[in-house]
C-alpha cells in the first residue's frame, strides 16, 4: 500500500508544482523586484541609477517628510471610511428588503447586480455624464426643481464625496449578495419564536437577525476596505486625482510618480509601504474581530 | 377576526406588496446610470443630450466603431480574456485539486499566499512588470497582459475550485483507484465531471475578471495590444468628445460581461470574495 | 482619428493575436501584398500620435493622400495634451516600438533627446536619396529647430509649429460698446473684464486648464520667474511675492469673469466656447485663435486679436515649438522619414495654409507668402504680424525655462498650484510655498543638483 501512497503523493505533487512554479515567478519575483527598484533612485532617463544602492532607504525617508504622502493617506483614509460603510448599510438595506418576498425582488437581485459587474471603466464613464453639468439629467433635474447644483467633480471640497457616491453605486451588491447569503441562513426557529412573541421589524432584526450576520459584515467590511485601497478607474476618468489633490489616494499618487514622472523608485518605495500597509491592516482587523481564518475547515 | 384586522394597518397588511413596489423603483433609481448610457448609444449625434424618450433610435455610432479601429482592441480583449482563463485553467484545475487531496502540510500557507496576492494593489505589480516588460521585449503584447492576468487568475482558480473538489466523495474516487486507474485518470473521468459547474463558474469569472481590467492594459499596452477599456478612454480623451461613440463603446464592452454575469450570479459572491464566507 | 480599414483577412486576426511579435517581422520582410505593389513602402503600417492641435487634427484628413502615394497605412491617434505627454513619455522610456513617429512635446525636447530616446534625423536630411533637395530643411525656421537640437546640434524633430501666446476676442463689438479697445496691460484687462462680463449672456473671460503653459506670461509680467536662472542656475523660484500676485490676479480673472465650472476647460472646449461665442476674451495658442476666422466658426464678423498684454514687468507671449520626430526603437525608420517629409512638405502645408487658414507654419517661405500673410488677416487684424513680433520678443531668452529637462515635473507643480488657488482652497501664498517645496523635492529627485 506504501508503494500506492508513495505514487499518489507524487502525483499531487506533479498536479501542484507548475502551478506553484508559475505563481512564484509571477507575484514573488516581482514582490522582489520593487522592493529592490525601491531602494534604488531608479529614473529611467539615467540608467545607471538602477542599480544604485548608495542610498537604500532615501526614498523612504523621503517618504516620511513628503506632505503628498501623507495627505494621500489621509484622502485614502476618507474615501475608505465613508464607502465602505455607505456599501454596508446600503448593501444591508437592499438586503433586507431582497430577503424572502417573491418572485418579484428574486428577479430584482439580478438587476441590483450591475452595478458590480460592469467593467470599473464603464463604471467611471457612466459617473462622468452624471456629474458633467451640461449633459446630466441629474443636473437638469436639480435646476428643474429649482435647487441648481453645481459641478461637483471641480469642487475641492464636494469631488471626493462624488467619488464616495460613484464607488458605493458600484459595490454595493457585494455586500448585498453577501449579506444576502448570510439571511439565508438564519435558522427559522428564532425568528418564528420572536414572532409569537410579537416583536417588531426592529426588535426582530437588532437582537434576533443581526447575530448572525454580524460576521459577514465584518468580513464583507474587510473585502470592501481592502478594495477600496484599489481605487483607480473612477479617480482616473472622473478627477485624474484633483481638484489640486485633493482626490488623489495613494495608489494614484504612486501611478503618478511612477508613470507619470517615471519616478520609478520613489514609486516603488509608495507601492511597497501601500502592500505591507495592507497586510498590517488585515491582520489587525482579522485579529480584532477573530475571523475565523482563511483555509480552516 | 375582523376587529384583530382592522387593528393591522394598511401598511402592514399590503407590506408584500408596497416592499415589491419600492423595490422597483429602487432597481430603476439605481439602473438608471446605466440605462442613461445605453440610451445615449442609439440617440443620433444633434439630439445626444436630449431628454426625450421618443427618438429615432440610430445605429451609427457602432456603425462609426466598427469603422476605426475599436473592434481589433475588442478582439484583443477577447483573446487575453480567453487565454488568460485557459491558462489560469490548466494550471490551477490540477493544483487545486492537488491541495484538496494531498493533505500537504503547507496548504495553510499556501491559501494564505493567495488570499494576499488578491489583497495586493496592482500598483505593486505594474511596477515590476512594466520595467520587466521593457527588458524582455512583451511592452505592449497580448502574452505579456495574459502572463499578468494570471496574477489573479490563478489564484483564483485554486481558490475557488478547491471546496468543489472538497465536496466531491473520496470513495468514488478510492473506486476508480481500486479500478486501476492512476491519480489523474481518476480525476478527469469521475471527480471533473461532478465538479463541472463549479469549472464553469470559475472560468465564467476569470474571464470577467480579465475582461474588466483596466489598470493593467493601461500601463503594460500602448497600441498594438490594446484592450477594449482602454480603447475607451482614447475616444474620451480625444477632443469633440464623442459622446456618441463613447456610449456605443461602453455599452459594447459590458454586453458580454453583463450577460455572462446573470449566467453565474450565484457564484459570484465566492468568486469575488475569494475566502471568509461560509458555505 | 484612424484611416478607416476593417482588417478581418486572416492575416488581420494574426497579426491582432500575436501582438507585436508578428508585426515587425511583416515590417521587417516588407512582404507585400499581390496586387501591383510598385509602391516603395506597400504594405508596412506606421503607428503614429500627436497632441490634438490644429495642424495634426488637420493632417488625419490628408492620410489618405499619404497612403496612396506611398502605399503606407497610417494608424494615427491625436490625444489630449496632457494624455499624449504621459503616454508618449512612457512608451519612449521603453525604448519600444509601439509608435513610428511621434510628436517631440516642446517641454520634453529636453529630456527625450538628452535620455537618447529619439533618432538624429540628421543622416536622413543629409543623404540625398532619401531627402530631395526640393524639400528644403533649410527653409525650416531656425528658431523653432534650435530646441529639436542635442548639445552637439544634431537635429532630432522637424518642427511642425512655433506657437505663440496672444490674445483672442470673440465679440469684441460688446468691447467697443464699452468704448474699450483690446486690452493691452493687465489693468486695462481687469477693467475690461469687468465691464463686458455677461453682457449678452456672454462670459467675460476664459482660459484653457494647462495652467503650466497659460499662467506663465503672467508670472512673469509681475516680474517672477520660474528657476533663478535656466538653464544653469534650477532653483525653483516659485514662492517669491510676485507669483503669489500673479496668481491671485490670475484666479481672480478666471473665477470673476469665467462661465460656470470655467476651471476644468481643456484647449478644445475654449476653442468650441470661443467659435460659438459663449465666451469673450481668452489668451489663446495662435493656432486656435486663428480658427475663429476659419470655416464653422459664429464670430468670424467680431473677432479681434492682440498680443498679450503687458504686465508691470513687460509682455512675455508664451512660445512653444513641437517636431516630428523617430522614437529610437522605432523598426521602419525610412517609413517614418517618409510620413516626415510628406506631412512638412511645402506642398502639403501650403495648401492646408490655403484651404483651412493654418495659423502653425515653421517654412520661412510659407510665412512670407502672399496666402499665409492673407489668411493670417482675421476680420481686418494681422494676427501674422502679432505672431512674428511675439516670436521676435522671445528671442530674448524668457523661454528658457521651458526647455530645462525637469521642466515637466515643475510645469505639474504650477497645474496644481494654481488648480488650488483658483478652486479657492489654498491662498496664493500657500499653494505656491507648498509647490517650491514639492519641486525642490521633484527635482533632487529626479538627480538635480540645487
Amino acid at each position: 500500500m506504501t508503494g500506492w501512497d508513495a505514487q499518489r503523493r507524487h502525483a499531487f505533487q506533479l498536479g501542484l508544482a507548475p502551478a506553484l512554479l508559475v505563481l512564484a515567478l509571477i507575484t514573488i519575483a516581482p514582490a522582489i523586484y520593487l522592493v529592490l527598484t525601491s531602494l534604488t533612485p531608479l529614473n529611467l532617463t539615467l540608467p545607471e541609477s538602477a542599480w544604485d544602492f548608495s542610498t537604500p532607504l532615501a526614498n523612504y525617508s523621503d517618504l516620511l517628510d513628503d506632505p503628498r504622502f501623507s495627505r494621500s493617506a489621509w484622502v485614502q483614509a476618507k474615501l475608505s471610511m465613508a464607502t465602505v460603510i455607505a456599501q454596508l448599510l446600503i448593501g444591508l438595506g437592499v438586503a433586507l428588503l431582497l430577503n424572502g418576498g417573491g418572485k418579484v425582488r428574486q428577479f430584482a437581485r439580478s438587476g441590483f447586480l450591475i452595478p458590480m459587474v460592469l467593467p470599473p471603466i464603464v463604471v467611471g464613464l457612466l459617473w462622468r455624464v452624471m456629474y458633467a453639468v451640461d449633459i446630466s439629467p441629474f443636473h437638469r433635474l436639480m435646476e428643474f426643481i429649482g435647487l441648481p447644483v453645481g459641478s461637483l467633480i471641480t469642487n475641492p471640497n464636494l469631488a471626493l464625496t462624488a467619488i464616495v457616491i460613484a464607488e458605493t453605486w458600484e459595490w454595493f451588491p457585494f455586500t448585498m449578495l453577501m449579506v444576502l447569503a448570510a439571511l439565508q441562513m438564519v435558522p427559522a426557529a428564532p425568528i418564528e419564536a420572536a414572532r409569537i412573541d410579537g416583536a417588531n421589524d426592529w426588535q426582530m432584526f437588532r437582537y434576533v437577525i443581526f447575530p448572525y450576520i454580524q460576521q459577514t459584515l465584518v468580513v464583507a467590511g474587510i473585502f470592501r476596505l481592502i478594495d477600496s485601497i484599489k481605487a483607480f478607474p473612477l479617480i482616473f476618468v472622473l478627477t485624474d486625482g484633483g481638484p489640486g489633490d485633493v482626490t488623489q489616494v495613494t495608489n494614484y499618487y504612486a501611478y503618478r510618480q511612477a508613470f507619470t514622472f517615471s519616478l520609478w523608485g520613489y514609486g516603488s518605495a509608495i507601492a511597497t509601504l501601500m502592500v505591507v500597509g495592507i497586510f498590517v491592516l488585515s491582520w489587525a482587523i482579522d485579529r480584532l474581530t477573530g475571523t475565523p481564518r482563511a483555509g480552516a475547515r | 377576526m375582523a376587529a384583530s384586522r382592522s387593528r393591522v394597518g394598511w401598511f402592514t397588511r399590503h407590506r408584500n406588496r408596497v416592499g415589491d413596489g419600492f423595490t422597483i423603483v429602487l432597481l430603476l433609481v439605481v439602473l438608471f446610470p446605466f440605462g442613461w448610457l445605453v440610451q445615449m448609444s442609439f440617440r443620433p449625434n444633434a439630439d445626444i443630450f436630449g431628454y426625450d424618450l421618443l427618438f429615432n433610435p440610430t445605429f451609427a455610432h457602432y456603425k462609426a466603431l466598427w469603422a476605426g479601429a475599436f473592434p481589433a482592441s475588442f478582439v484583443n480583449s477577447i483573446i487575453t480574456s480567453v487565454a488568460s482563463t485557459v491558462l489560469a485553467l490548466v494550471l490551477g484545475v490540477p493544483a487545486s485539486y492537488a491541495l484538496s487531496r494531498g493533505a500537504f502540510r503547507s496548504s495553510r500557507g499556501i491559501a494564505l499566499w493567495i488570499l494576499a496576492t488578491r489583497m495586493a494593489p496592482p500598483i505593486a505589480f505594474t511596477i515590476p512588470f512594466f520595467l520587466a516588460y521593457r527588458f524582455l521585449g512583451l511592452s505592449d503584447t497580448l502574452i505579456g497582459l495574459i502572463i499578468v492576468y494570471l496574477t489573479f487568475n490563478l489564484a483564483l482558480v485554486i481558490w475557488m475550485m478547491q471546496p468543489y473538489f472538497d465536496s466531491v466523495p473520496r470513495e468514488l474516487e478510492e473506486a476508480a483507484w481500486i479500478d486501476g486507474c492512476g491519480v489523474w485518470e481518476a480525476f478527469w473521468r469521475v471527480t471533473l465531471p461532478l465538479s463541472a459547474p463549479g469549472l464553469a463558474a470559475t472560468a465564467v469569472i476569470c474571464f470577467i475578471l480579465s475582461w474588466n481590467d483596466f489598470f493593467y492594459a493601461l500601463v503594460l499596452t500602448r497600441t498594438n495590444a490594446s484592450t477594449a477599456p482602454v480603447a475607451i478612454v482614447n475616444f474620451i480623451q480625444y477632443t469633440g468628445w464623442e459622446w456618441g461613440r463613447i456610449a456605443a463603446a461602453g455599452t459594447m464592452v459590458m454586453l458580454p460581461v453583463v450577460l455572462f454575469s446573470m449566467l453565474v450570479r450565484n457564484y459570484l459572491v465566492r468568486g469575488l470574495a475569494a475566502g471568509g464566507v461560509k458555505e | 482619428m484612424r484611416t478607416p480599414h476593417l482588417n478581418l483577412t486572416r492575416r488581420g486576426l494574426v497579426r491582432a493575436g500575436t501582438g507585436s511579435l508578428l508585426v515587425p517581422f511583416s515590417l521587417a520582410s516588407g512582404k507585400a501584398p499581390a496586387q501591383g505593389g510598385r509602391k516603395p513602402f506597400d504594405g508596412v503600417t506606421l503607428n503614429i500620435s500627436c497632441w490634438s492641435a490644429t495642424y495634426p487634427t488637420l493632417l488625419g484628413q490628408y492620410l489618405p493622400e499619404f497612403t496612396e502615394r506611398t502605399g503606407i497605412k497610417v494608424n494615427y491617434d491625436t490625444p489630449g495634451f496632457p494624455v499624449y505627454n504621459q503616454r508618449a513619455d512612457l512608451e519612449l522610456s521603453t525604448k519600444g516600438s509601439g509608435y513610428d513617429v511621434l510628436n517631440v512635446t516642446f517641454i520634453f525636447t529636453s529630456r527625450w533627446i538628452g535620455a537618447g530616446w529619439m533618432t538624429p534625423l540628421d543622416g536622413f536630411l543629409n543623404d540625398p536619396n532619401k531627402t530631395p533637395a526640393d524639400w528644403d530643411a533649410a527653409d525650416l525656421l531656425a528658431g523653432s529647430v534650435a530646441p529639436m537640437r542635442d548639445k552637439k546640434g544634431a537635429i532630432y524633430g522637424i518642427p511642425w509649429i512655433s506657437d505663440v501666446l496672444m490674445a483672442a476676442s470673440s465679440r469684441f463689438d460688446l468691447l467697443k460698446a464699452e468704448g474699450l479697445g483690446m486690452p493691452d496691460t493687465f489693468d486695462e484687462l481687469d477693467r475690461a473684464m469687468a465691464l463686458i462680463n455677461k453682457k449678452d449672456n456672454v462670459a467675460a473671460y476664459i482660459v484653457e486648464n494647462h495652467w503650466g503653459w497659460t499662467f506663465i506670461p503672467f508670472l512673469q509680467g509681475f516680474g517672477g520667474s520660474i528657476f533663478r536662472n535656466a538653464p544653469d542656475d534650477l532653483m525653483p523660484t516659485l514662492n517669491t511675492p510676485e507669483v503669489a500676485q500673479a496668481a491671485e490676479f490670475f484666479a481672480k480673472l478666471v473665477n470673476s469673469y469665467g462661465p460656470q465650472a470655467a476651471a476644468g476647460y481643456t484647449y478644445d472646449q475654449v476653442n468650441e466656447a470661443m467659435r460659438a461665442g459663449r465666451t469673450n476674451y481668452s489668451p489663446m495658442n495662435h493656432a486656435f485663435a486663428a480658427l475663429l476666422g476659419a470655416e464653422g466658426s459664429k464670430v468670424t464678423a467680431t473677432s479681434n486679436f492682440s498680443m498679450l498684454p503687458k504686465g508691470p514687468k513687460g509682455r512675455f507671449p508664451g512660445v512653444a515649438s513641437h517636431g516630428w520626430g523617430i522614437p529610437i526603437g522605432a523598426k521602419n525608420k525610412d517609413a517614418s522619414w517618409e510620413f516626415i517629409k510628406w506631412s512638412m512638405s511645402k506642398e502639403l502645408v501650403g495648401r492646408m495654409v490655403e484651404r483651412h487658414g493654418l495659423g502653425s507654419v515653421t517654412r520661412t517661405s510659407l510665412l512670407n507668402s502672399p496666402a499665409y500673410k492673407g489668411r493670417m488677416v482675421i476680420n481686418g487684424v494681422d494676427t501674422g504680424k502679432m505672431f512674428l513680433d511675439s516670436i521676435a520678443l522671445s528671442e530674448t531668452g524668457y523661454m528658457k525655462y521651458r526647455t530645462v529637462h525637469v521642466y515637466p515635473q515643475v510645469n505639474a507643480q504650477i497645474n496644481q498650484a494654481i488648480s488650488s488657488v483658483v478652486s479657492g482652497q489654498m491662498k496664493a501664498k500657500e499653494a505656491f510655498a507648498l509647490a517650491q517645496a514639492n519641486a525642490i523635492a521633484d527635482l533632487k529627485r529626479a538627480g538635480v543638483r540645487l
